[in-house]
């Protein structure tokens, strides 16, 4: 064991193995490509650690600004904007934060939102990402640095974006070697499964948790490797930082646990892994429970089950390595080992099994699969995030188990974990993405050692010493004379020698072709897919020019100006944190969708009848209702398309109220036109929709009430409001803003003509029981 | 309510004081104007003055109602000479005993003997004071607004003759008070003429019409202008803007307002602000963001900013907005020395008729000016200096703080700003960046070039020794394998011109420096063998390799036989393949070296297709910022 710990050592260590191979031909070419260049690399032989680190430095620099740059586009077109939804809320409580200092915001409750229950936001919340914007805008300040702190979190995730190549190199080299490294590090810089959650103005947890998650798992390798406490206190540290960050730490804290059974089944237990796991045990459980969200949950949840039993079994292990030393029983031993790790190995799987299926299925109501993010992932978003390394990253999976040792068998289990959580759920496409980035970079860096220098190959085959298994053997040969040697590789390398300098520079052609296809399909996608703040809409004219869709913010800062700086605003949780973040208004329902009967409640207000929403909206108090309504303009992400969703959460919590198929046609088609079924077209979300919509005329080719998203003409024209009244509608109509009127105030009754009073009484009559119930 | 009447001011010219009133001067001709075509009242009075008394004139009183006076938000008296130039007066707040309102007392350039004539202009704007009615309207109705005033000048002197005209926004009058027999024509009223009124005198005169004009009103500003020596103003303006006219009622329809043009006909879409002509970098916003619906264009002589705020703003409705913009400091910062004088708008244009409740102006003065003096052109209330830290700042700006309540256009003036200021001050900022740069510089040398750990390792030690003699061997190794290289060279211009001298002073040259690197390498090799290190032996091994080639090629090449240059390359590989074995047997003993040439070979053939990569991802970027850049900047602000 000790003997293979020293080869796998110096493997790692120097980038040698692999580079080994490719290093007989490396070294020549550098004399030769020296002479031939008049001596412009001598610099570079005299020095070389100086060339080297100055190169992976500007690498690594450039590969910074690349993926900042990137990033940019929608700062560029747009503006320094937060973007889409959950970063409103982050920059809301970083803002807080900011404005009232750190005890505050932990202390920090939330009245504006989940009306009248309010939040908790302190304990509700990850706040590693507050806690870094506000940190970082501190100093700035304290520096007399005047940035706002908008601007320090829209360009948060972009920076972060850096450090996360360059802990991806780091972690890369460890596993590898450094070109590898520098190549992921590139990878992960531009590739678009990352930047889809990393935009300038996307100030979302996921920005910086990749990168917590990168440099976690560099120092895990980098302490199983070394055995050094200093390493693992340091990955605990980071893991910390994940914990505060992200929800999704679950992920290292059954990966590491995973990392280790599978080295104690494959026998590669040694004192190394027993002193990294045991300090990241405890360290990191202990850290981990400083995060007020996360408090007692790593020693109650399953989730966190595993780690606890692979450590209870690494004890054993350890103490029957001990007993080993001591007792001579070989036979009891194994037994026992095999017994203890039968049943640790069962339990492991169990837990994984409860959590990962039992637990999905347990929380699979209609809330959590409305969210689109949350559905499985098609094969085109694999490609479309991740393009040519989706291909590449198998073959560098297979040189990783090729040569196997602990950090590859660590990063085998990342890939194939990764891979199976991603195909679950789209969002975590983004734990796959610095994994396919390293074994895809592995795959390239190998290819290109093979396939590069290959004048050197023809010319002196000899001093070839080949492929990685021969390296030892090789080794051992070149203490010899050299014409041994030449002898004894030129054997060896015979069926290379079809390799002509032809194929090589076809294939080395080949690769670069793709790498430029790759970076061409980044770009292209970041530009075009990721790039929208969604906040701003544009359009293009034929002639090229740009229009902006401003209808959000518009809507939101007229609500923020002027309306009762407590108004309660009701509208579907899509909106919530646009709404506190922008208008700065009581909401009902947001983004944090923990709350399932109060989210169903507002689902029910929006898909019933107008008197029967009123009573709801008079007992949760709302001042007013907003909708987005996408049929002036065509756009598609608007209330009535999510329209289903709203009926199927209310139809989850009030079945006797709400169905589903009464909002059918007979026929079982959603229709918005005459068609549609009655308690669609009567729904307060339909009324809402398209008040006044049947009497607007688009163009000449369409009737007056055509709705341009469902390319049909609305089926109720002649709606009329009878407890509510537009209180603000955008220029495009994309958002409506309703006031919930007041009761008539029941003394003014009496002085009023009769006439009138008569009328009122209708309504009133349904008011008056109830008052007195 | 109010019982007086119009904005009424009445020159009065008093020879010793203000109380010999009566036997002073006489209005002989009062035209008055009431301009309430806009959402202010500016009442201009033509007022020829006589002097009937007997002792010469120095000054004369201008006064205006109570009623009106809280609104007063602005006076001006002028002297109308002769030639068509106006000469402007100065004028003193005073009280008068016995009578109510206001009294500014004007000092004339010269004074009136008795029976002299003067024609003196005053101007006086009021703000607020027409209110909408009824207060509330729907977004179909028009707005109707209220004016209550005086018919006559309000005067502490007799008044022989007057007439008063009023202006109005529309023909449609509700009613109007129908003293003497008033003429209504298109848009406007004429009363009068009366004749002989008494000192002091009002009568009501109230006028309820229709004014759909915009009734923005800023209900505060905050100006800030701050100043930097390295050639640029920025100036910023906060401003809360609210719509003061009648309030809407009911629900805002979309479908209305856009489909039918007289549908919230007294509610603001836009508007426009004038801009210095230098300005430049203009930014709209507000707390969410850029608002989008603006446009900017570049006149001869100014810039103007069609605003348009995010929605329409009805009745009751406010907004609020940050607009600012840079401005070459060359025209209004000027210098002697160290003395600077800067000259900039105390308040600038904002929209047209604009009323502004509140103003704060900042001007924030650069890091180290002192003796600060300001020179303001209507009175201003001054409150505590400020200091303001902004980059590189150390000690603070100076900012001068200055509130003002109830402007309007006519408070478009210049305001004065002396100071002094150290020019080598300008050198700190730059110095201060240097500085930070050097000492990071210098904390990177010293930390890479200390050894910080805790614990001496002597076999790290050692290896760190054998690898930089092991580095000193592989130069000099490559430097000889230059000279064979050299060599080569030599015998080829040989081949070809057959110059025996030439070939043998270079093989001397050559031997010579090939005898010194021999040299310096056994020298070496005795030091490796020093540290105990078996890679002497691997030296050495080099070293009998070497001495087999020079002695196969050098009397080679000396004997005139053919040189194949392809065989001394040969050898020279087969040197360099023994430097691979003495670097792999370096790596075996665990004496690898970071620096070795093989990992930067390694490095350079995977960095440049990460260098091609990046190179391709920044331009395609590039490309794209460049596709869409200037559609942004089409955008102006």
């Amino acid at each position: 064991m000790a003997e293979h710990h020293t080869a796998s050592d110096c493997k790692h260590k120097a980038s040698s193995n692999a580079g080994g191979s490719v290093s007989g031909n490396g070294r020549h070419s550098s004399p030769a490509g020296c002479g031939g260049s008049g001596g412009g690399l001598s610099g570079g032989l005299t020095q070389p650690a100086g060339w080297q680190s100055l190169l992976s430095f500007t690498i690594l620099f450039l590969a910074w600004l690349a993926g900042f740059s990137s990033r940019l586009f929608a700062v560029i077109r747009f503006e320094s904007i937060i973007h889409e939804f959950d970063p409103w809320f982050n920059y809301r409580s970083t803002h807080h934060l900011s404005t009232n200092g750190f005890y505050e915001f932990l202390n920090w409750f939330d009245e504006r939102a989940w009306y009248p229950l309010g939040r908790i936001v302190g304990g509700t919340v990850y706040p590693g990402l507050m806690v870094t914007a506000g940190l970082i805008h501190y100093i700035l300040n304290l520096l007399h640095v005047t940035v706002h702190i908008r601007d320090v979190c829209v360009f948060l995730a972009p920076v972060f974006s850096g450090l996360t190549a360059v802990s991806t190199f780091l972690l890369t080299r460890e596993l590898w070697n450094q070109g590898a490294g520098l190549l992921a590090a590139c990878f992960i810089a531009i590739v678009p499964g990352y930047i889809s959650r990393s935009v300038a103005g996307s100030f979302d947890n996921e920005g910086i948790a990749i990168f917590a998650l990168q440099f976690t798992y560099y120092l895990w390798v980098k302490s199983v490797k070394t055995g050094s406490v200093f390493w693992t206190i340091g990955c605990c540290l980071s893991y910390f930082y994940m914990v505060s960050a992200w929800g999704g730490y679950v992920f290292i804290i059954n990966l590491i646990p995973l990392h280790v059974f599978v080295l104690l089944l494959m026998q590669r237990f040694s004192r190394r892994l027993y002193i990294a796991y045991s300090t990241f045990y405890i360290v990191g459980l202990v850290l981990s429970m400083q995060i007020p969200f996360v408090g007692f949950q790593p020693i109650r949840t399953s989730e966190h089950m595993a780690a606890a039993g692979v450590f209870a079994l690494l004890q054993a292990y350890a103490f029957l390595q001990y007993l080993k030393d001591r007792l001579t029983r070989q036979e009891f031993q194994t037994l026992f080992f095999l017994g203890v790790s039968l049943a640790a190995g069962v339990v492991f799987l169990t837990v994984i099994y409860l959590t990962y299926t039992g637990e999905y299925a347990k929380i699979h109501i209609p809330i959590i699969a409305s969210v689109s993010e949350h559905q499985p992932t098609t094969w085109v978003s694999f490609f479309f995030d991740l393009h040519i390394l989706v291909c590449t990253f198998p073959a560098g999976l297979w040189f990783c188990i090729k040569n196997i040792n602990d950090e590859r068998v660590f990063v085998a289990l990342y890939a194939i974990s990764a891979v199976y959580f991603a195909g679950v759920m789209v969002r975590l496409m983004l734990t796959l993405t610095p994994v396919v980035c390293m074994l895809s970079a592995i795959a390239f860096s190998s290819v290109f050692e093979h396939y590069l220098g290959d004048d050197m190959k023809r010319e002196n085959p000899p001093a070839e010493d080949s492929s990685d298994e021969d390296d030892k053997r090789n080794q051992g040969n070149l203490y010899d004379k050299a014409g041994k040697v030449r002898k004894h590789v030129s054997e060896q390398d015979r069926p290379e020698e079809g390799l002509g300098p032809n194929i090589k520079s076809i294939v080395t052609m080949l690769m670069l072709m793709l790498l430029m296809m790759f970076a061409v399909h980044c770009t292209w996608v970041t530009s075009n897919a990721y790039s929208s703040p969604s906040v701003v809409l544009a359009s293009y004219n034929h002639d090229g020019s740009r229009n902006i869709l401003d209808d959000f913010r518009e809507a939101y800062y007229w609500l923020r100006q002027n309306t009762d700086e407590h108004a309660r605003v009701m509208s579907w949780w899509d909106y919530g944190y646009q709404i506190a973040g922008m208008a700065n208004r009581t909401t009902l329902v947001d983004n944090n969708t923990w709350n399932n009967s109060h989210i169903a409640l507002v689902g029910k207000a929006m898909s019933s009848n107008e008197s029967a929403a009123y009573e709801i909206m008079k007992s949760l108090d709302v001042d007013y209702v907003l909708i987005i309504f996408g049929g002036v303009i065509g756009y598609s992400g608007d209330d009535i398309n999510k329209f289903l969703w709203m009926v199927r959460i209310a139809e989850g919590e009030h079945p006797k109220d709400i169905r589903e198929s009464d909002y059918f046609t007979p026929q079982g088609e959603f229709r918005v036109d005459k068609a549609g079924s009655p308690t669609l077209l009567n729904c307060l979300m339909y009324k809402m929709s398209y008040y006044r919509f049947g009497e607007m005329q688009l163009d000449f080719r369409t009737p007056p009430g055509f709705d341009r998203t469902r390319n049909a003409e609305i089926g109720n024209k002649d709606i009329r409001l009878k407890h509510l009244e537009e209180a603000f509608t955008s220029e495009h109509w994309l958002v409506r803003i309703y006031r919930v009127k007041k009761q008539e105030n029941r003394q003014a009754l009496d002085h009023k003509l009769r006439n009138i009073a008569a009328k009122q009484k209708y309504t009133s009559k349904k008011v008056l029981p109830s008052r007195f119930h | 309510m109010w019982s007086g009447g119009a904005a009424i001011f009445v020159l009065v010219s008093c020879v010793f004081c203000a109380s010999a009133l009566a036997d002073g001067l006489v209005n002989e001709d009062v035209k008055r104007t009431l301009d309430l075509s806009s959402h202010l009242a500016k009442i201009t009075a033509e007022i020829q003055l006589a002097n009937h008394g007997a002792a010469r004139v120095n000054s004369l009183t201008l006064a205006l109602e109570a009623e009106l006076a809280p609104h007063l938000a602005f006076i001006g008296a002028s002297v109308k000479g002769e030639e068509e130039e106006d000469e402007g007066l100065e004028l003193k707040e005073t009280t008068l005993h016995g009578q109510s309102g206001k009294f500014f007392e004007a000092q004339l350039p010269s004074s009136l003997a008795p029976g002299a004539k003067l024609r003196v202009k005053v101007e006086t704007v009021f703000s607020h004071v027409l209110k909408p009615f009824p207060s509330h309207i729907t977004q179909a109705e028009q707005q109707l607004v209220v004016f209550q005033g005086n018919h006559y000048l309000y005067s502490p002197y007799p008044t022989r003759s007057q007439t008063t005209r009023v202006r109005l926004a529309s023909k449609t009058v509700e009613s109007y008070t129908k003293l003497g027999n008033p003429t209504k024509s298109e848009e406007s009223i004429e009363y009068g003429p009366f004749k002989d009124v008494p000192p002091f005198s009002q009568d009501d005169m109230k006028i309820h019409y229709e004014n759909n004009t915009p009734f923005l009103t800023i209900s505060s500003i905050t100006r800030t202008i701050e100043v930097s020596h390295w050639g640029n103003i920025a100036v910023e303006e906060t401003i809360d803007l609210r719509h003061t006219g009648a309030y809407l009622k009911g629900p805002f329809s979309r479908y209305d307002y856009q489909r039918q043009s007289d549908s919230g006909i007294s509610s603001v879409k836009s508007f426009k602000t004038i801009l210095p002509a230098s300005a430049q970098d203009v930014y709209y916003r507000d707390e969410i963001g850029n608002i989008s619906t603006s446009h900017l264009q570049v006149l001869d002589d100014s810039v103007e900013v069609e605003i348009r705020p995010r929605f329409p703003l009805f009745g009751g409705w406010k907004t609020h907005y940050i607009i600012g913009y840079n401005l070459p400091s060359y025209e209004y910062l000027y210098n002697l020395g160290d003395q600077y004088a800067l000259k900039m708008r105390l308040v600038d244009h904002i929209y047209d008729d604009q009323v502004i409740d509140q103003l704060t102006v900042k001007l924030i003065l650069p890091e180290g000016a002192r003796n600060i003096h300001v020179d303001t052109p209507y009175p201003i209330s001054r409150s505590q200096d400020e200091l303001h830290y902004t980059y590189l700042d150390t000690f603070g700006r100076p900012v001068l703080v200055a509130t003002k309540n109830n402007l309007v256009e006519q408070h478009i003036q210049d305001v004065v700003v002396h100071y002094n200021f150290n020019k080598i001050l300008m050198l700190q900022e730059p110095l201060l960046v240097v500085g930070a740069f050097y000492i990071l510089f210098f904390t990177v040398i010293i930390y890479v070039r200390l050894d910080f750990s805790i614990t001496k390792d002597p076999a790290a030690e050692v290896r760190m020794k054998v690898a930089s003699i092991t580095e000193q061997v592989l130069t000099l190794v490559n430097k000889r394998l230059g000279l064979y290289r050299h060599m080569d060279e030599v015998v080829n211009r040989y081949k070809q011109s057959r110059d025996t001298g030439a070939l043998n002073s270079g093989r001397k040259t050559l031997e010579a420096e090939h005898r010194t690197l021999t040299n310096d390498i056994t020298a070496l090799q005795t030091r490796l063998k020093a540290e105990g290190s078996d890679l002497a032996e691997k030296v050495g091994e080099i070293q009998k390799l070497d001495r087999l080639e020079g002695q196969g090629h050098f009397p080679l090449a000396t004997s005139l036989t053919f040189c194949f240059p392809g065989q001394l390359f040969s050898a020279t590989r087969l040197l360099i393949g023994n430097l691979d074995s003495l670097l792999s047997s370096v790596e075996t003993k665990g004496l690898f070296l970071l620096t070795s040439p093989d990992t930067s070979k390694h490095l350079s053939i995977s960095s440049l297709h990460t260098l091609s990569l990046l190179i391709l991802s920044t331009f395609s970027i590039l490309h794209f910022s460049i596709n869409y850049l200037p559609s942004t900047c089409q955008s102006g602000t």
